[in-house]
């Protein structure tokens, strides 16, 4: 249910917000001051009947994907078409990112991330996105140059975004080392060395009771990656939902702004959704799972 | 029809393609806000819309002489008040179709279209109240008085009408990314770059197939860029990277005419300095050698200096700028004390106050002039504190510049600015007391009454006369102090030839431009 909701409160929190802010784009871009047309502008925009008549107006054209052009950020383009280009972005940033710290927890899990690194993976979790992102957007700049916006240098820059969201903040720290924590906790029950001692092997039998906890602290985990995408895709400079989203708030545009808003709103209630519905099948399984199994005594 | 036009669009684009051209690349200081000429705001807006479209008159960046690369003839008619223009056949926009004088008058008309937000058109719809076509190729372009000289004034892109659905103009409209002109190039805004891809015309042949503008970001990585020929071309360069770019043999420097001044905006509408002694005073708390030495880092006797003080709303080289107003390089505290003490300030304790409370002043400086001038804010601020004023400093974003500052509606004592002109040096509406671009709306009888006369006057002589007069006025009143006149440079490859660059718009003479090898 708040899955569902998320999409129509976190605009319609946006649109209050923005409203709230001093001026509005109409006057930025022509100040009544110094150039009339201003108030047909706000009337072109929808600005001039108040926030509610803005949102519920913003709300109906995007259930048609009628997202307008943008007013300020990019002047001129269609919203949608910066959308289309931006989405696509977004997402490999993360699904990299996520295939990073995903990584570290079957590394960590399986074994194969030896403990005398964690000292290491720590002190690297320490680090802050935005140190690592400037490193990353210094090293851009100075390696290709005018060709840092070519198809290698956006590569270049998506690669290391993903790197630096994987890695920073303590995310793969975090997860290897909170994933290892899990299981090495669930194998200590009775139950797993019952298992070892029929000759099972423990990850068959930990799983279904920590895949709930594993699931919910990757779901959190790719939130925190998308809160983190804001930051580097402005520091790196990659055109993404979050640069769209920070450009979109800076300029007072508010047609990028509640787009992209409302997107990420999107892609959280989705993954909650996928997380409900994976804690279900789960639960499902781990019910099952004991068939024809007798309770004596 | 349309299919007739794609084929001669398509033809354009294939002569300039199949000609000897290059790609040319080069850094901007910003990504340009809008294509649409209506809507520019930046320097960086007009130089990318002179590649994309034609301006009715211009300036030859060499003789200075106004010229049309549109207009076959011209008439000026009912005694003044209009001017009869016809365009020139065969000239045609980079959708393929025929400029007509349907397409002038739709321009005038979008101007002149109250829903139309445009700062820009504001300025025309001072003086021009309609037009009319007389055939496919003449128009009659109408104005509210006699103009002495209205080539001057008629300096607007034409837009093509075919491209709109009606005349009242908005900014969000897809043109302002993807416009159509009939200029040397086709542009096309990306999200972090701009290309300008060559249309041959019969009055544009471009040697240069394609254009790539990027914003710059750092001077250094500019620098090492364009040195390490990753690069063509730096539009402006600030003063501390200029030795090093002058130092290498594959880079040429390039004198840019912006004629750009320097000030320090003062809020005479505001506490102890609605005094014109404190203004006085300010004035000479500042010590403008050591400002120039530490921010620009040129030094009182360095020769060929970029920057050169000023006491006036213009640039030292200018008709309109008043020699016999001196400059003041050096400060002078004895006599700011003096002029503070006589304003009936009181100085406890080393700090200067009015009323009994400790003047504090909020100076503040547009952001993006950090890069020609570094630490421009805390050397004036360091000054000031230094002379018994406390202050607080703070960088201005550029929207809240346009939309604070520049409306009137800061809170700031002291703002610290550029001004950038072309060949014409109005500086009306920077001191009129209902000038659009008078940020403190400072208000003078004495003042308003000059600029009347430089608007009344017939000849370059009595405009002179009125603005030496108003130079005069204003260093004395001092709703700016003013600083200096710094000269702008950009640098490009060795390799890029016949580069004329034209005062203010830049690229007008861009047909000359080509790239070696």
């Amino acid at each position: 249910m708040a899955a569902c909701l998320l999409p129509f409160i976190v605009p319609a929190v946006i649109t209050g917000f923005i409203w709230s802010l001093p001026g509005d784009p109409a006057s930025l871009i022509c100040p009544p001051n110094i150039c009339g047309g201003t108030a047909a502008l706000a009337e072109r925009w929808n600005l001039d009947g108040g926030p509610m008549q803005f949102f519920l107006g913003w709300m109906a054209d995007a259930t048609t994907l009628e997202f307008g052009n943008s007013w300020r950020l990019h002047q001129g383009l269609p919203v949608l078409e910066l959308l289309k280009e931006a989405i696509p972005t977004t997402v490999s940033l993360i699904s990299v990112a996520t295939l990073v710290i995903m990584a570290g927890a079957v590394m960590a899990t399986r074994g194969w991330l030896p403990r005398r690194l964690d000292p290491v993976l720590r002190f690297v979790g320490l680090v802050p996105a935005l140190v690592l992102a400037l490193a990353g957007a210094a090293a851009i700049e100075l390696t290709f140059g005018f060709g840092s916006f070519s198809e290698s240098g956006k590569l270049a820059r998506l690669l290391i975004g993903a790197a630096v969201l994987g890695v920073a903040d303590g995310a793969f720290t975090g997860a290897a080392l909170g994933t290892r924590t899990t299981f090495e906790t669930e194998n200590q029950s009775r139950y797993v060395g019952i298992a070892v001692l029929r000759g099972e092997q423990p990850l068959a039998n930990t799983w279904p009771n920590v895949a709930p906890s594993v699931i919910g602290q990757m779901r959190a985990r790719i939130i925190h990656l998308l809160s983190g995408a804001v930051v580097v895709e402005v520091v790196l400079r990659i055109d993404g939902l979050g640069d769209l989203l920070w450009g979109g708030t800076l300029r007072q545009d508010f047609g990028v702004v509640l787009a992209a808003a409302t997107l990420f709103a999107s892609v959280s209630a989705v993954l909650l959704v996928i997380q409900a519905v994976l804690e279900t099948l789960v639960a499902l399984h781990v019910r099952k799972a004991p068939s024809g199994v007798r309770v004596s005594g | 029809m349309s299919f007739k036009h794609a084929i001669r669009a398509m033809t354009g684009l294939a002569m300039a393609v199949v000609g000897t051209g290059a790609t040319l690349a080069y850094f901007e200081e910003s990504i340009p806000m809008s294509l649409n000429p209506l809507f520019a705001k930046t320097m960086a807006d007009h130089r990318a819309q002179e590649l994309v479209f034609d301006r009715l008159w211009f300036n030859d960046a060499i003789t200075n002489e106004l010229r049309s690369r549109v207009v076959q003839k011209y008439q000026i008619a009912e005694a003044g008040r209009a001017v009869e223009v016809t365009l020139k056949t065969g000239v045609r926009w980079h959708n393929g179709q025929a400029l007509t004088s349907k397409d002038l008058c739709f321009t005038v008309k979008a101007m002149l279209d109250e829903g139309t937000p445009s700062p820009v058109a504001d300025h025309y719809r001072e003086f021009i109240v309609g037009c009319d076509t007389r055939g496919p190729q003449t128009a009659m372009i109408r104005f509210n008085r006699v103009l002495p000289k209205p080539r001057e004034r008629l300096g607007f892109p034409i837009l093509p009408a075919s491209e709109f659905t009606s005349t009242a103009i908005s900014p969000d409209l897809q043109f302002s990314a993807r416009p159509i002109g009939t200029g040397a190039f086709n542009g096309k805004r990306g999200l972090r770059m701009v290309t300008f891809d060559a249309f041959a015309n019969t009055h544009h042949t471009p040697q240069i197939v394609q254009m790539q503008l990027q914003e710059g970001g750092d001077p250094l990585v500019q620098t090492k860029t364009l040195i390490n020929n990753n690069v063509q071309g730096i539009v402006v360069v600030p003063p501390p990277q200029r030795p090093d770019l002058s130092a290498s043999d594959d880079v040429s420097m390039k004198s840019y005419d912006l004629r750009s001044w320097w000030y320090v905006s003062v809020n005479s509408n505001r506490g102890a300095l609605k005094d014109n002694r404190v203004r006085q005073a300010l004035n000479m708390v500042l010590n403008r050698n050591e400002l120039r030495q530490y921010s620009i880092g040129v030094k009182p006797n360095d020769k060929n200096s970029p920057c050169e003080f000023i006491s006036g709303p213009f640039i030292p080289a200018s008709p309109y700028y008043n020699v016999e107003v001196p400059v003041l390089p050096t400060a002078n505290l004895a006599k700011a004390d003096s002029l503070l003490k006589q304003a009936g300030l009181e100085k406890l304790g080393g700090r200067w106050h009015s009323g009994g409370q400790p003047i504090t002043l909020r100076v503040g400086m547009l952001a993006s002039l950090d890069h020609e001038a570094p630490d421009l804010l805390s050397q004036v601020a360091n000054q000031l504190g230094a002379a018994g004023f406390d202050r607080l400093t703070s960088k201005i974003s550029a929207d809240e510049w346009d939309n604070t500052v520049m409306a009137g509606g800061s809170d700031f004592d002291l703002v610290i600015g550029k001004w950038s002109f072309g060949l014409v040096e109005e500086v009306n509406e920077l001191f009129h007391s209902k000038g659009r671009q008078n940020m403190f709306r400072f208000a003078n009888a004495e003042v308003d009454q000059i600029l009347q006369e430089y608007e009344d006057a017939v000849t370059d002589t009595e405009q002179r006369d009125a603005y030496h007069k108003l130079h005069t006025v204003l260093n004395r009143e001092l709703p700016y102090l003013f600083l200096w006149k710094l000269d702008t440079k950009s640098a490009w490859r060795t390799e890029v030839r016949g580069n004329i660059v034209a005062p203010y718009y830049y690229f007008t003479e861009i047909d000359s431009w080509s790239v070696e090898g």
